[in-house]
């Protein structure tokens, strides 16, 4: 789509949670919702119309991609949560979509067929895919970036493999998305961080996190380019400044960031056509110590200084807003409070 | 000839070959195991873990002096149990039921053990009657939650309250994970809370020693 449209979405004061997986949870039956990809199409327009926003946001479960894969690999489904690979998959799988990725195509194509609503894709970004299928991803990322390759080392060689089968699990998802509608895609990669990637070696000058995260994003990057889709990044991991700068070169249509971002500082970091979206801290919206007050009084303070930068900004959630069982009133008041502030 | 310090630098530095190394040749030179690991292995990742809580090493560092240490281990515990040496301290530590994470509970397992504590690893998705058990049948001073997620920190005070339902008084809970806060933690009755997993060997031999 035209970049203006979101600057423009930003230039009117918008403001939104990502918020589908609270309405999703307002359901009597969210799980077969999940399902059926008409009622979960409904429960997007639902979330849009209720946040007031064009933008119609898919469910936030990373966990559909390795569910997908490992399915094609033939590991029963009962092993999928647990299952880390101990030796590279020799060849990447067939892939098929599982009911729930069908789902969501179907929801795609539903909202499509509403003109006042965007409809958007989602998907786990390469890096974060491959860290829930290695038990141990920190320490051969670590070790790859002090010189070690796939053939020195059979953890390397694991990391890199895995990362190679997800990437072309991923662009073949996207792709799918994309069939059925979507004009934008938010791809998560929270696992692109400074936990998985250590500063002290990055500042060293290890090429990892461009040959980890970069290299493969940007193959999703120009899928999206190819067919004028436009890439929503979001990482709500602890970032470094030089990580959220390399993000910046994506061109993504908005970016999404965690609430330890100070989002005003990030606006010199990344280019004015990307919106900036974020980053209140929902993640605590469920702790009763953080009150609807404060929550109101962040999101005037990081209005303020994002109004002070001149970049294009959207006043939203850090990450998804999840329903958690018991505190749904506590969460839904906060999200009001900085709707309303 | 080998030195305890060399042993130390070289499980700061996550360099497990040499470390295991270092290892042999210091029990080959007559060494004793305890000796090895409080004046070698010990300081080594305490140094870490010093650097780590100044924010000059972040988890990658931290997680490759783990490893470098618990190879190392793995040649030292057959002769400490051969020699009738145990820990002081027992910690049961898992990942609370519903949530699958575990690097932090991993590092916080290694750093303990580090500390010479017992550790009795439950690993992840744990459910509450699992720790109390666990608890029970290991003697534990110490039973450590974690949680990464919003959603599963309400096991957490579920696993609380199913240890203090069980009447093991004497066992201490700590939690932490990245949304606990030490608010969190007092409000569900934990004995207390660690932002990260150095200052946790700290927390933990002070709730071990109360």
């Amino acid at each position: 789509m035209d970049r203006s449209f979101y600057l423009n979405l930003a230039a009117g004061g918008m403001r939104m949670p990502i918020g589908t997986h609270l309405v999703l949870h307002e359901q009597p039956d969210p799980a077969a919702i999940e399902l059926d990809g008409d009622r979960l199409g409904d429960v997007c327009a639902q979330a849009a119309d209720r946040f007031r926003t064009p933008l119609a946001v898919p469910l936030m479960d990373l966990k559909l991609e390795k569910e997908a894969l490992l399915l094609a690999l033939g590991v029963a489904p009962g092993e999928i949560d647990g299952f880390h690979f101990s030796e590279p998959p020799a060849e990447g799988p067939r892939f098929d979509s599982t009911p729930r990725m069908r789902a969501t195509c179907d929801a795609i194509r539903r909202v499509a067929a509403r003109p006042d609503l965007v409809p958007l894709g989602m998907g786990i970004g390469p890096f974060s895919l491959m860290t829930k299928l290695v038990a141990d991803p920190i320490a051969p990322v670590y070790l790859a970036g002090t010189g070690l390759t796939a053939d020195d080392d059979p953890e390397v060689a694991l990391v890199e493999r895995v990362l190679a089968v997800g990437t072309e699990l991923l662009l073949e998802y996207f792709a799918t998305q994309i069939e059925a509608g979507a004009k934008a895609i938010i791809v998560c990669e929270p696992a692109a961080n400074a936990v998985y990637f250590s500063p002290k070696q990055l500042a060293e000058g290890s090429d990892t996190f461009d040959r980890y995260v970069m290299e493969p994003m940007r193959r999703i990057r120009a899928l999206f380019a190819e067919t004028g889709t436009d890439l929503v990044f979001h990482d709500c991991g602890e970032l470094t400044d030089g990580m959220v700068e390399k993000f910046g070169t994506l061109d993504p249509a908005m970016m999404s960031l965690g609430s330890s971002r100070a989002l005003w500082e990030d606006a010199a970091r990344i280019p004015k056509s990307t919106v900036l979206f974020g980053n209140l801290p929902t993640k605590r919206f469920p702790s009763p110590q953080l009150t609807v007050e404060d929550v109101a009084w962040l999101a005037r303070d990081l209005r303020e200084k994002m109004a002070e930068t001149g970049h294009p900004f959207i006043l939203a959630s850090e990450c998804d807003v999840l329903s958690v069982p018991g505190c749904e009133r506590e969460i839904m008041a906060k999200v009001e409070a900085f709707m309303d502030a | 000839m080998s030195t305890l310090s060399e042993l130390s630098v070289a499980v700061e530095a996550g360099k497990r070959n040499d470390a295991k190394a270092i290892t042999q040749a210091l029990l080959d030179q007559g060494m004793k195991p305890l000796d090895v690991v409080e004046q070698g292995l010990v300081p080594g990742m305490s140094a870490i873990g010093e650097k780590f809580k100044n924010n000059e090493v972040f988890v990658p560092e931290m997680l490759i002096a783990a490893r470098a240490m618990k190879e190392c281990m793995a040649i030292l515990e057959p002769l400490l149990a051969q020699a009738g040496i145990k820990p002081k301290f027992t910690a049961v530590i898992g990942t609370v039921q519903g949530d699958l994470h575990d690097i932090g509970k991993n590092l916080v397992a290694m750093m303990l053990k580090g500390a010479n504590f017992g550790i009795v690893d439950l690993g992840t998705n744990v459910p509450p009657e699992k720790f109390v058990a666990a608890a029970q049948e290991n003697g534990a001073h110490l039973v450590c939650l974690s949680a990464l997620l919003t959603t599963t920190m309400p096991a957490m005070k579920t696993t609380v309250e199913a240890i203090k339902a069980a009447g093991l008084t004497s066992v201490k809970i700590m939690v932490g994970g990245a949304p606990v806060t030490q608010d969190y933690a007092h409000e569900i009755g934990a004995d207390g809370y660690s932002p990260d997993a150095a200052s946790a060997v700290d927390l933990a031999l002070t709730l071990a020693e109360a």
